[in-house]
């Protein structure tokens, strides 16, 4: 298992640097990180910038030079705000993270739950109910819900009821002047909320196929022909072998969020990987781009890894070669 | 795997508390004034700000944000001259900086004398001095990560020896003379920052203030908000408040529904469609401003140096061909704002401009046709313009993204296949139109805003011919329309090194007519200003065109 580990990483690396390459060639041929100053009325002020950013040298000249400080720990400097690259990521990272704990735990409770129900009570009332809230679900773009998810929960009770504030709060993650529990419960209920609803709808699909598939299988039969608990084959069998393939699902959806959830970081105003990236990339911040591509990268490696040795966990056959 | 197993309820249970102890850290114009100036003390202000200042430095290459300059750098820095408003015009006004009007003498040097206020001080109670000029003047001219050194470039020499009165002496005329050691770089303090990097020491917020507000440690919460606190030495009206917040909210949808729910009472929202329809839907229970008076030009731009807008009968056709009246009024209506601008001058620049040169452009087909035919096009059977064979086809730039832009060029393409051309929409990212498509003249006609950065016209900078970007330069000049006059060369060039105002803005006004005359290009609108404020506030809340509404916010207080 350890070597596997290590070899499945050692792979990573030419993943990372050829990604973090194409990106940096990218945003160099696509955005100017000078653009802004032609507000500025002095006619040098360009070339002066271009000159300290080091843009007249060859793209691969650039990058080497960046690979360099990298690997040594520089992780460098933002063009676009003069700021050091490491802290505005782990801020941003730290933001995102808070958001996916908390949505991922929500969504996987909810979609295993809504899953199971579904496969057992196949073709019941409930089970269609929560077949068509997981397509309505799967339609609702995010920033459409969540911005009604602020009407109808937050701004509009607040008129209703004439209430001082809103029963949820939707600007970042804490109150001026306030702090605890309960304030910062109530600023992450709307954009949890409003991140979870497409991935539920999604899981719980998946969840429902997978427990049906499991369901049908020979050692469920021979399980409740011994005589075993119907919840008892349901939970001891079908369950574990149903996670397999929603395992590999969210493990590689738990790796991509961390990139940022550009739509409800910007609706909420919370600064995380999302909103970093956009900023990012509308100035062209390539230095800023590039470790968040290597951050990013490295989450969906680690999660997918993660999947990988899940499978063992979850199925004693699987080995490791 | 049994181990990894057992393991992840724990790692979750930690993880989760990691989490919950991250939680307990932390036109229908209305009235420009609320309330009297009697405000009452204390409390927090919570404003909802629609861009986040990209660094501190306000002379630095990161800077340029305007929002940065009005909630931060306006406050805590000093500034030489403010922009206030005197009857129904704006201009400059000596600020509590200095004593009175700056001594100005014109020859045979430029020389300006200031007097400082001997009660101006920093934060840290260390006075306001002559070096404190000087300093800036040098890391402006001399620095090398420098926004924009316009003006300081043309100082000879700062003489600082009398700590109360700087005198500035210019190796050249500057006619904005009093947008230096003010405008939209204010003054640093000398005696903190010399012989430290000085982007190091301001890039991400400072604590020192020369302003009425100062940020304490830590007030700028990078993404999330900026936090204000009085000057407790500032000389000046020390604000009533006990903090002012700046919430960072960009989404303009959630920045209404914010204002609405109260979670901030200050919004100042971009004039995008969105906001406007906000405002006609109704904000019930507010204090609303809207004005056209502001430093602020969106016009048609045509490339003048390229087929077919290099033939002036085309650009004057297609001033004639839009009705820019029906634009402004389906844009701005519902703010009150229904009049299309008739100079290439900002409307607070009303003094410097001939706000009748563009009214002869409205809408006519039939100048439309005497235009077209004297330059040799003739209508074909589908009704559009061809000349020697070939359909009059021209491509409209655009940033992407802005709905307000894109709204426009929607009606600009319908009036004007109306009136027999072909206009294709082809938008690009700000930074791409901005920094490569029009300094190198990629375009026909391009729609985008110029906005004014001091009080002062900076046409030269646009419309002189010497401005035209190419390669010799490397395509830094900023005259994007190669706009090629000679009289306009001529006045405006005039107009940025006159140091007599009343001849500057003759010369200013008399350009006006010729630029129209010429139509170099076609004005749409002023971008009119919005402002929002809960009728919890107090004081003289109102729009700054240049400083923002924010400038005089030590006279604003909340009612219980």
């Amino acid at each position: 298992m350890p070597s596997y580990v290590a070899r499945r990483l050692a792979y990573s690396i030419p993943v990372l640097l050829i990604a973090s390459f194409l990106l940096f060639a990218f945003v160099r041929a696509t955005f100017d990180p000078t653009a802004r100053l032609r507000a500025s009325r002095d006619p040098h002020a360009i070339q002066r910038e271009r000159a300290r950013l080091g843009l007249d040298k060859p793209i691969v000249v650039q990058y080497k030079d960046w690979l360099v400080k990298f690997t040594h720990g520089d992780w460098g400097q933002s063009s676009r705000t003069h700021d050091r690259v490491a802290p505005m990521v782990r801020g941003a990272l730290w933001n995102t993270i808070q958001l996916i704990f908390w949505g991922i735990l929500v969504s996987a409770v909810v979609a295993i739950a809504i899953g199971i129900y579904s496969a057992v009570r196949q073709y019941s009332l409930g089970d269609y109910a929560f077949t068509s809230l997981s397509f309505i679900g799967l339609a609702m773009p995010p920033f459409w819900f969540g911005l009604i998810a602020i009407q109808f929960l937050a701004a509009g009770p607040r008129n209703w009821f004439h209430l001082t504030n809103p029963p949820f709060f939707f600007v970042g993650l804490h109150s001026v002047d306030a702090s605890g529990v309960v304030d910062y419960a109530r600023h992450l209920v709307l954009p949890v909320l409003t991140l979870t609803v497409q991935i539920i709808a999604s899981w719980s699909r998946y969840e429902r196929a997978s427990m049906l598939d499991a369901m049908s299988g020979d050692y469920v039969r021979a399980a409740r022909a011994k005589g075993l608990s119907s919840w008892g084959v349901i939970f001891k069998h079908a369950f574990r072998n149903a996670l397999i393939p929603l395992v590999t699902v969210m493990a590689l959806d738990i790796g991509l969020l961390f990139g940022g959830l550009v739509i409800t970081e910007q609706i909420f105003s919370i600064p995380g990987m999302g909103k970093l990236f956009i900023d990012s990339l509308i100035q062209g911040d390539a230095n800023v781009l590039v470790v968040w591509t290597v951050v990013t990268a490295a989450f969906v490696i680690g999660f997918n890894l993660l999947a990988d040795v899940a499978y063992g966990a979850l199925d004693p056959r699987i080995r490791y070669a | 795997m049994r181990h990894v197993r057992r393991s992840s309820p724990l790692l979750v249970v930690l993880l989760a508390l990691s989490l919950v102890a991250a939680a307990c850290g932390g036109g229908g114009k209305k009235s420009s004034t609320s309330g009297s100036s009697n405000a009452p003390n204390g409390g927090t202000l919570v404003v909802g700000a629609e861009q986040e200042p990209d660094c501190m430095d306000w002379i630095g290459s990161c800077s340029g944000s305007s929002w940065g300059y009005w909630i931060a750098n306006v406050e805590t820095t000093p500034h030489a001259y403010n922009v206030v408003k005197k009857g129904s015009s704006w201009g400059y006004e000596p600020s509590n900086l200095i004593t009175g009007e700056a001594d100005l003498k014109t020859s045979p040097q430029q020389v300006v004398t200031y007097h400082i206020n001997p009660q101006a001080k920093w934060s840290d109670g260390q006075p306001i001095t002559a070096h404190d000029f000087k300093y800036m003047w040098d890391q402006i001219a001399n620095g090398s990560d420098i926004y924009d050194a316009t003006g300081y470039k043309n100082i000879q020499s700062v003489d600082d020896s009398n700590a109360s009165a700087p005198v500035v002496t210019f190796k050249t005329p500057y006619a904005d003379w009093k947008s230096l050691f003010g405008g939209q770089y204010g003054i640093m303090p000398s005696h903190l920052l010399e012989g430290k990097d000085r982007d190091a020491e301001t890039a991400n917020g400072y604590t020192w203030s020369g302003g009425p507000w100062m940020m304490p440690p830590g007030g700028w919460q990078k993404g999330s908000q900026l936090t204000l606190v009085p000057n407790p030495n500032y000389w000046g009206t020390k604000p009533k408040l006990d903090k002012i917040v700046y919430k960072f909210i960009t989404d303009t949808s959630a920045e209404f529904q914010a204002f609405k729910a109260n979670q901030t009472m200050v919004i100042y929202p971009q004039p995008q469609p969105d906001a406007v329809d906000q405002i006609k839907a109704g904000v019930p229970g507010v204090n609303q401003y809207f004005t056209d008076q502001t430093g602020n030009l969106e016009a048609l731009w045509f490339n003048n140096g390229k087929a077919p807008f290099d033939d002036v009968k085309v650009r004057q056709a297609w001033g004639y061909a839009v009705d820019r009246a029906a634009v402004v009024n389906r844009l701005f209506g519902p703010l009150g704002v229904k009049t299309p601008m008739n100079t290439i001058n900002p409307t607070i620049l009303k003094d410097y401009a001939d706000p009748t040169a563009w009214a002869k452009y409205t809408l006519d087909v039939n100048k439309v046709s005497q235009l077209m035919t004297s330059a040799g096009w003739a209508k074909g059977a589908d009704g559009i313009w061809a000349k020697n064979g070939q359909k009059f086809t021209a491509e409209i730039r655009s940033t992407t993204g802005n709905k307000r832009r894109e709204l426009t060029e929607q009606i600009l393409q319908q009036q004007l296949q109306a009136a027999g051309f072909q206009l294709t929409i082809n938008n690009a990212k700000a930074g791409d139109l901005f920094g490569s498509i029009l300094p190198k003249g990629d375009y026909q006609v391009a729609l985008y805003a110029q906005v004014l950065t001091s009080f002062s016209p900076t046409n030269c900078a646009i419309m002189c011919a010497s401005n035209i970007p190419n390669a010799g330069n490397k395509f830094s000049g900023q005259n994007w329309g190669r706009i090629n006059v000679p009289q306009l060369t001529d006045l405006y060039t005039k107009v940025d090194t006159e140091l007599d105002e009343a001849a500057r803005m003759a010369d200013n006004k008399k350009a006006d007519p010729i630029a129209a005359d010429n139509d170099v290009a076609l004005p749409i609108d002023p971008l009119p200003n919005i402002l929002l404020w809960s009728k919890k506030i107090a004081g003289p809340v109102g729009d700054n065109p240049i400083m923002g509404p924010f400038w005089n916010s030590n006279l604003w207080g909340l009612n219980k």
